[in-house]
């Protein structure tokens, strides 16, 4: 009898360790305010009841990777996928203080802010180098997608052979255009959704157990 | 001897620099190398740049722009570039290359380098 338990506890042990390397890490990338953190906060709250960070209107409020371990997502079709969500700070070329003034913070405050942002960027691209199994790749479909970030990183993600879905976000908003994002980026599947609203995100669930599982 | 310019005539001191980047009348690029008893003949005797560049059998200097070097995102060897206090440039591709950081201060071309980020890389590799 002790014999099979043992055996028993050492087969879950392995199943387990085996079960953590499926595991993937998957990084939300995008530019500053494109809605990260709020789709790994709607993320992490659909699945474990938990939330990733704070989000606000001023760019640059995530300015350090923040990451949530084995959430289990299951989509429509019975299929799942146990990934590890690491919300990045967005990525930009040019980081400037000035831009935090605008919505009213204190010129000290603002430098403070602009230099964390900075080795947020770093930190970002460190973790895209080394740590990353996967990219969901955020933008703001009211804006234009052809920034050069965009294209920068979609080619170093690429450059990487790394599974990526783009990700239109704030199609709850007038003026948002996902075509004009699904034609910037034939190549990769675009899944339009609301990360505030919660519209579509099912689909986008559908999506990751195909890509990343 | 000066210069004159062949499109509009104006003329230029020998040895002007200012020709260098062409005519800044008529932004012409080409030039007449002409003997000072000749210089007022293309008004005086209603020659042509090209009829007095025959008579005098010199040849017409063409000023040929550099071409224009553009410095791109890739050639650049910083990974962040210090505008001013928090004013930041960063440079993506070079920050997902490597953890190696060289940061530029845009005041007169100075660069930091960070040495520590470099050995961090160096000890990998062994």
């Amino acid at each position: 009898m002790n014999f099979f338990v043992r055996t028993r506890k050492k087969f879950s042990k392995l199943l387990r360790i085996f079960l953590r390397k499926k595991s993937a890490r998957i990084g939300i990338y995008g530019p500053p305010n494109a809605g990260k953190t709020t789709l790994a906060n709607r993320i992490v709250r659909d699945w474990t009841g938990d939330a990733v960070g704070p989000v606000s209107e001023i760019p640059h409020e995530t300015r350090r990777a923040r990451r949530k371990e084995n959430i289990i997502i299951t989509g429509l079709n019975g299929n799942s996928v146990t990934i590890d969500i690491v919300d990045t700070p967005g990525v930009t070329t040019k980081i400037d203080y000035h831009e935090f003034i605008e919505y009213g913070l204190e010129k000290e405050e603002a430098i403070t802010r602009a230099r964390e942002a900075t080795e947020g960027v770093a930190e970002a691209m460190h973790w895209l180098r080394e740590d990353i199994d996967g990219v969901i790749y955020m933008l703001d479909s009211t804006l234009d997608p052809f920034m050069q970030v965009n294209i920068m990183m979609v080619g170093i993600i690429e450059s990487r052979s790394l599974p990526v879905i783009i990700v239109a976000n704030k199609i709850d908003l007038p003026d948002a255009a996902p075509s004009r994002i699904r034609s910037a980026f034939p190549q990769h599947p675009v899944i339009p959704i609301s990360g505030l609203e919660g519209d579509n995100v099912d689909q986008l669930y559908e999506k990751m157990t195909e890509y990343f599982g | 001897m000066p210069h004159k310019c062949t499109q509009c005539g104006r003329e230029f001191k020998d040895g002007s620099t200012i020709i260098l980047k062409g005519c800044p009348s008529c932004a012409g690029k080409k030039f007449l190398y002409v003997k000072e008893s000749q210089q007022h003949d293309d008004v005086l005797k209603e020659k042509s740049p090209e009829e007095l560049a025959e008579e005098s059998r010199d040849e017409v200097l063409e000023v040929k722009p550099e071409p224009a070097r553009s410095v791109q995102m890739h050639d650049r060897i910083e990974s962040i570039r210090i505008l001013a206090p928090g004013s930041y440039e960063l440079n993506i591709e070079k920050l997902a290359e490597s953890d190696e950081r060289v940061i530029r201060l845009d005041t007169d071309g100075k660069y930091v380098l960070d040495i520590l980020s470099m050995m961090k890389k160096q000890k990998k590799k062994k």
